[in-house]
């Protein structure tokens, strides 16, 4: 099982870039879960043609009670991609990354992975690495390799460099580890030369160059991600080979 | 608010239960959590506590610690402890703090194991769910690092669940002499009165006895693993334990034609006396209530429970508030139960006691008493 979480500073594309990814996973036949991790619980809605799925924390919130099955707070969007959020608290109360935790304990109560059978598990999460929280993505179990998404801005490049040094602090821990960069651009100056050189100083591999295309905002105004609505397109190409790439690398694993 | 408790106390946590099931084993355990609870999981919780010496720390987190996240600090001083206690193992379990922060009990045992090179046990506790899933939890994975394939032991018995947050002190000399005297030859009471060169050769036995619900999850796991049959059930009273070590019998000769549960509570859905408690030792009273006493009884399980123990009673009635309802609708003549219960009994029904010290701690437990293999006629007069 391809197991993988994509961090990436606050409005970096992370979002746009796992949905395009898992519908690429999904074009190539694989079997796909994608889970939000984010209080704004908008991971997956260009998988959903813009109906959003109930996050977790909403469930919980009206019920008072867990769900008792999956269906109760998945939704199954394009190509049988099977779509969880965990949301949040109400804005500025509770702790965001507690709820991250303890979505993630329900799943494993709800045996989501054995009742979904996945071949893919993508997790969308939220900025850095924040916090315990933010980090329970990539413990032991869940992802097993990282992507950073991350443009030539120097902001995004600061950040990228903040979670390649948290997932560091994890070294002697079994979590997951820095596959490599996805570089979103966002045509700044010298964006290639400068995303290239942190790669090179982390000794990062730059695993997709996602071009800035007018296709992503064209598509995501109609509640769909680029790979479904033009295939061809260069943008989907490149989230493609992505998907193929990762996949070689896992059978080569395996 | 459901499980508030305004007049009962609710009952001792899973992180006393995890103390507890491994005081006696010569590991150190580490309780993650602020300076001063020791008090709450070893001495309130342990009745061993003045007289007999273990390893049971806790962490002294700090406000400081949780918010910075100082998993360094706790993993060195774990590290430095062990260094100078040299105990046979190492246990981490925790409390509601670290479980709001998602403490990462596997990887910091990972790590604890790595550097002090003592093999490392988490468990996963989190102070909010009963004594029965912490000490569950911790008889598995003793067992899984410990027990190791070996010869069998003809009639070779285990007693699995055995701690005294449900039994008096004694209780494992007091089951050792009634295996004895039934011709089985006791490899280890786990986890009163055994070491973990016990629990190394518990793989030998031809039957594992489970004496309460914390046992059982145990149990099955040494029955998927090592093939080992299992009966639950205490020997109280005098007619209920020869029944019990004639179907133990039965088991070790035939497993598949036997079931795990001998207990007759299954044949009195209109009892009209009720006992409120853990599921095997009321199950197992009810039995022997009816054996020796011809007094017909049902267990009303307040704790996790099989379903086998309540199906004629009520399920899951772990609030102060159901409880209270059930006792009312169903207006008993008798309830036996921890002396604390009366507050919530209807004034019809009368209570005979029997102490229970993961309800009421040190409360009562002077007037705990065994009832394996006694009399039990006087004390239910």
């Amino acid at each position: 099982m391809i197991k993988i979480a994509l961090y990436g500073k606050g409005g970096i594309g992370k979002s746009t870039c796992t949905s395009n990814l898992s519908a690429a996973f999904a074009k190539l036949g694989k079997k796909v879960i994608q889970i939000g991790c984010d209080p704004k619980a908008d991971s997956t809605i260009n998988l959903l043609h813009g109906d959003p799925v109930m996050p977790v924390m909403d469930y919980m919130r009206i019920h008072d009670e867990e769900p008792d099955r999956i269906e109760q707070i998945s939704k199954v969007g394009f190509g049988g991609v099977v779509c969880i959020e965990t949301g949040g608290p109400t804005p500025g109360l509770g702790c965001a990354g507690r709820g991250i935790i303890t979505t993630f304990s329900l799943l494993e109560q709800l045996e989501l992975f054995d009742t979904v059978k996945p071949d893919v598990v993508l997790y969308d999460v939220l900025g850095d690495v924040v916090c315990g929280g933010f980090a329970a993505p990539i413990r032991e179990g869940y992802a097993e390799k990282i992507l950073i998404v991350t443009s030539g801005e120097k902001m995004a490049l600061y950040a990228a460099n903040n979670i390649n040094s948290a997932v560091k602090n994890f070294e002697d821990r079994s979590y997951a580890k820095v596959r490599g960069i996805i570089m979103n651009r966002r045509n700044v100056e010298n964006e290639e030369e400068k995303v290239r050189a942190f790669a090179e100083s982390s000794g990062l591999d730059i695993a997709a160059d996602i071009p800035r295309s007018a296709d992503i905002i064209k598509y995501e105004d109609m509640g769909m991600t680029c790979v479904e609505g033009d295939p061809e397109c260069e943008t989907s190409k490149r989230f493609l080979e992505l998907a193929k790439l990762l996949i070689s690398e896992d059978e080569n694993n395996d | 608010m459901k499980n508030v408790s305004k007049i009962i106390p609710c009952y001792a946590a899973d992180t006393s239960g995890v103390c507890s099931a491994l005081y006696e084993l010569g590991g150190l355990t580490v309780v993650h959590d602020a300076s001063g609870c020791n008090s709450t999981y070893s001495t309130h919780d342990e009745p061993r506590w003045y007289d007999v010496r273990s390893k049971i720390y806790i962490s002294a987190m700090t406000e400081l610690d949780m918010v910075l996240g100082n998993d360094e600090k706790f993993i060195s001083d774990v590290v430095s402890a062990a260094h100078d206690q040299e105990p046979e193992f190492i246990s981490i379990c925790g409390s509601p703090m670290p479980m709001m922060t998602g403490f990462d009990y596997d990887a910091v045992a990972y790590e604890i194991g790595q550097r002090s090179g003592i093999k490392t046990i988490p468990l996963h506790t989190n102070g909010t769910r009963s004594y029965i899933e912490g000490a569950s939890e911790a008889f598995v994975e003793i067992i899984k690092a410990y027990a190791e394939e070996t010869e069998k032991t003809k009639n070779g018995v285990n007693v699995l669940g055995l701690t005294p947050l449900d039994f008096p002190l004694g209780a494992d000399r007091d089951i050792k002499k009634w295996l004895d005297e039934n011709g089985f030859k006791c490899i280890c009471t786990l986890a009163m009165g055994c070491t973990v060169d016990d629990v190394r050769k518990m793989a030998g036995a031809a039957l594992n006895l489970v004496v309460s619900h914390s046992g059982l999850a145990a149990a099955e796991y040494m029955k998927e693993q090592f093939g080992i049959p299992y009966v639950c059930g205490v020997p109280f009273g005098k007619g209920f334990s020869k029944k019990l070590a004639d179907h133990m019998i039965s088991v070790i000769t035939d497993s598949d034609s036997f079931s795990p549960f001998v207990l007759p509570c299954d044949g009195f859905p209109d009892a009209d006396t009720i006992i409120i408690g853990e599921s095997i030792t009321s199950g197992s009273l009810a039995a022997a209530l009816w054996s020796d006493m011809k007094i017909t009884a049902k267990p009303l399980c307040t704790l996790p429970s099989h379903r086998f123990f309540t199906r004629h009673s009520a399920e899951d009635i772990y609030a102060e508030e159901d409880i209270e309802a059930y006792l009312k609708e169903t207006a008993p003549k008798t309830v036996i139960a921890d002396p604390l219960y009366k507050y919530i009994l209807p004034k019809e029904t009368k209570l005979i006691t029997l102490p229970h010290f993961a309800f009421s701690g040190r409360c009562f437990a002077k007037d705990m008493h065994s009832l394996i293999n006694r009399e039990i006629k006087e004390y239910f007069k």
